[in-house]
């Protein structure tokens, strides 16, 4: 029998989102999920949490209109949305050439970093931000990175990064929704006290989204 | 229950489409099938179902508690469903074998309203100490199991499975793993119950009480209980069957996702013949069909080969020779969860389709972040302090918790483990043998989970052990809940606060009093922050004979912090000009809160909870306090 598959079975979306523990990567699949049930789409979502925590690596994975199994085949991430330097890089075996990746350039550095080299004279460095972004354009050329958490806070809140991100992928024309059909549908599910803030680090998301250039993967 | 409950498992919204935790579909499930009664011990990945019972019991009026432990769990449900209820249970795969004793001769004595047991499995050791393949227990024990692919099936399966419990009398398992429990999905809501069942227990000493005489007339009663829901699964809608190709792909769990989703991807609906395995026993009658329709199989599930032997002994019965693949011809491994790439490989080789290109992703090098425990957590503090008393020749045996997380560099305060519980029993064999006062650490949960008979036991063969109990007021690590020292159960948002004090507020179970009531003389109460106190607790109990035991009470920080709505203590600061970068602080504590940068230490300070810990054992005075009116 001759291969025939269709080499990934394009059809739906693909979604990886990376980051550490309290950056609300879970949060963020949480919504993406919600939003594209409201549209009548089919969305499986697998999380890896077992022993997370503040300051661990969370990786979510948002599968819309792509079948049954809640995990991402190895080279199959149509987009990876890294909330952190390191855990993009960590997410390379999910990239191909097709894989269009979002990163904030700023880092969460690991406290191993310093004390295991204190403990056990181990090598753990934190790499060159420059250099990851180097071997991750070696696997796609679709890499856009930015230094989401100074967005963050330059509008006031640290802990509005992953709506930035949120804001930034649906902002980027990867789906065929227009990014303000998605704002009125958030607003109802973000608690009261924080919504406002929520909301403008949405807008400013698309906003940084829509500078970023549309993938050809997606037309 | 109505349409506009704030809880959207409650909702009676018939075909709603939803996407749902599988363990919340499991809840869901159970809601759908009028559930009255619900026990559980958190663990994970299954401690979602009992949380979410935890917010939605009162409104739906369900019985609902967090037991002490599993096996008290399925005690208190089955004696519920004796007098009628249709009871469900919680635990992870570990929880089922320390309620096995009881479980085992449910099946014998049979249920009256439907017991249904969610016993969560872990292939790949996610968040256990082993992986285990629960499904054996259908033929050990005589208990149909369902293994759900997807949270459909899970809901599906959990509904279905209280009817079929009262069928046949049996208790029933539903077996999610990590990937069903921990993914979201889609899932279409059924109607909600209009009534549930009555409660009436009919007293039967001869139907409940299995003394030989009758266990053997249920041995008998059993066999035909059995093959009845054979009966049953053979005409339900857990084992669809796809496709008409000679290839045929027999599957289960959340495998059954991967092969389905492979079989699409690759394009070979034509091909194959794509079987579920949604339930066991599995009954014959389907086997043989599918056997009949294929020219070869392939098994496609985690963990042991038990489909695998299942279709060959029927194969072999049924006089149909043909190839059956799976784990015992090495297409897959016998260990570990299944990645969907690595179903798709096998397939591709199975239906001799050529194999994807080897992908050369190179990952380079990247610091890990491995699980710690968090700044400001007391089992720090008093790790740190019974290292300096006992020193590093005593063996110091911990249990099931955070402070697992005592293993390794640098806090060295966990030698050996086994299960909960195990602290305390591993510290007398070791202290017997070796005639070595030893250590043992065990949580408030814990302690009341098995630590009480291993302490009475320990008490009764004067063993020279110190009990370190490290009381932090909540079963933390499965997400917090309750434990018998949280005082007033509740008292706080999120998951538990449906769930009111059983002894009121303020009003908690003494550790103490238990400990002495066991007959333990030597007890020491202590504030782990509190050096002098626990010093000198400490220091005696090393010096003394027989079992001690040392209470360290101080609440979990991350809990405590949500009480007090993200209020904490001021975090401290390293004065550059004091640190000598002698890192005695790194080398001794572990705190992630301290970051060393080219040689710099600092204190982050939105991690640093202000405990102090590091300000007193610096040598140089260079870590100062922060007072409140200086930040």
């Amino acid at each position: 029998m001759a291969s025939r598959g269709r080499q990934g079975g394009k059809s739906g979306w693909r979604v990886l989102i990376v980051g550490t523990g309290g950056q609300g990567v879970l949060t963020a699949a949480r919504l993406l999920c919600d939003l594209f049930v409201d549209r009548g789409h089919d969305v499986v979502s697998g999380q890896l949490h077992g022993m997370a925590q503040r300051g661990g690596s969370v990786q979510s994975s948002v599968l819309i209109d792509c079948g049954s199994s809640p995990m991402i085949a190895k080279g199959r991430a149509d987009v990876v949305l890294g909330f952190e330097p390191v855990e993009t890089a960590r997410a390379l075996p999910f990239m191909s050439s097709r894989t269009v990746v979002y990163m904030n350039t700023n880092p969460v550095i690991p406290y191993t970093v310093g004390q295991q080299w204190v403990l056990s004279k181990g090598k753990a460095e934190y790499p060159c931000v420059d250099e990851l972004r180097e071997t991750i354009e070696a696997v796609t050329p679709h890499l856009y990175s930015f230094d989401v958490t100074g967005l963050a806070e330059e509008s006031g809140s640290s802990t509005t990064l992953n709506m930035i991100m949120l804001g930034c992928l649906l902002g980027s024309g990867s789906f065929p929704y227009a990014p303000g059909d998605f704002c009125s549908a958030l607003s109802g599910r973000l608690p009261p006290a924080s919504a406002d803030a929520n909301r403008k680090a949405f807008s400013k998301g698309v906003e940084l989204g829509k500078t970023f250039q549309r993938s050809e993967c997606y037309s | 229950m109505s349409v506009s409950s704030r809880h959207e498992i409650l909702e009676d919204s018939p075909g709603k489409r939803a996407c749902l935790l599988g363990n919340l579909a499991i809840a869901r499930g159970a809601l759908e099938a009028g559930v009255q009664f619900f026990s559980c011990y958190p663990g994970t990945p299954s401690s979602e179902i009992g949380d979410a019972f935890a917010r939605v019991a009162k409104e739906a009026g369900i019985l609902f508690e967090y037991s002490v432990n599993e096996k008290i769990a399925v005690e208190i449900a089955f004696a519920a469903s004796l007098a009628g209820a249709r009871v469900m249970c919680g635990m992870k795969h570990l929880g089922l074998n320390y309620a096995c004793d009881p479980f085992s001769t449910m099946p014998y004595v049979g249920v009256g309203g439907g017991m249904v047991i969610v016993s969560a499995g872990d292939p790949s050791a996610i968040t256990s100490p082993n992986e285990q393949d629960q499904r054996h227990f259908t033929r050990f024990l005589y208990c149909p199991i369902f293994d759900p692919a997807t949270p459909q099936d899970a809901l599906t399966m959990t509904r279905y499975a209280f009817e079929f419990s009262e069928a046949t009398r049996l208790p029933v398992i539903v077996r999610p793993t990590t990937r069903v429990c921990h993914s979201s999905g889609m899932v279409k809501f059924g109607p909600m119950p209009r009534d549930t069942n009555e409660i009436r227990l009919r007293k039967d000493p001869s139907r409940h009480v299995p003394i030989p005489a009758n266990a053997r007339r249920m041995r008998r009663e059993l066999t035909e209980r059995y093959r009845r829901a054979e009966e049953l699964l053979q005409t339900s809608e857990f084992f669809p069957r796809t496709g008409r190709g000679p290839y045929g792909i027999i599957a289960s769990g959340v495998a059954y996702a991967h092969a389905a989703q492979a079989v699409a991807d690759l394009g070979v609906e034509p091909e194959v013949t794509l079987q579920q395995i949604g339930a066991y026993p599995i009954p014959e009658k389907i086997l043989t069909e599918f056997l009949e329709a294929v020219d070869s199989v392939l098994v496609v599930e985690e963990l042991t080969p038990f489909v695998e032997d299942w279709v060959t002994t029927v194969a072999f019965r049924r006089q149909r020779h043909i190839p059956v693949y799976g784990k015992h011809s090495g297409h897959f491994p016998v260990e570990f969860e299944y990645s969907p790439d690595l179903v798709e490989n096998v397939l591709r080789e199975y239906l001799h389709l050529e194999q994807q290109e080897k992908t050369s992703v190179q990952v380079p090098e990247l610091p890990g972040r491995p699980p710690v425990l968090c700044p400001g957590c007391p089992h720090r503090t008093t790790f740190y302090y019974a290292r300096k008393v006992f020193g590093d020749k005593t063996v110091y045996c911990n249990d099931i918790g955070c402070y697992t997380l005592g293993y390794g560099e640098p806090l060295h305060s966990c030698d050996m483990v086994l299960c909960m519980g195990s602290s305390i029993t591993q510290a007398s064999g070791i202290a017997r043998v070796t005639g070595a006062r030893t250590v043992a650490y065990i949580g408030d949960s814990t302690f009341f989970h098995s630590g009480l008979p291993a302490l009475a036991n320990a008490v009764q063969a004067k063993d020279n052990i110190t009990v370190v109990i490290l009381d932090n007021y909540i079963t933390a690590m499965t997400g917090f809940q309750p434990s018998l020292t949280t005082d007033g159960w509740g008292s706080g948002d999120g998951a538990q606060a449906a769930i009111k004090a059983p002894m009121g507020p303020g009003v908690h179970f003494s550790i103490e009093k238990s400990v002495r009531g066991l007959g333990v003389n030597d007890v020491y109460s202590v504030d782990p922050f509190d050096e002098e106190a626990i010093l000198s607790a400490l220091k005696a109990a090393k010096g003394g004979s027989g079992v001690n035991v040392v209470i360290c009470h101080s609440p979990c920080v991350v809990y405590q912090r949500r009480l007090d709505k993200g209020k904490r203590r001021p975090p401290v600061r390293i004065d550059p000009d004091k640190c000598d970068s002698c890192s005695l602080c790194v080398r001794t504590l572990g705190c992630p809160a301290i970051l060393v940068t080219d040689g710099e230490y600092t204190i982050d300070q939105v991690l640093c909870d202000g405990c102090g810990l590091c300000a007193r054992l610096c040598r140089h005075g260079a870590v100062q306090e922060i007072l409140p009116g200086r930040i």
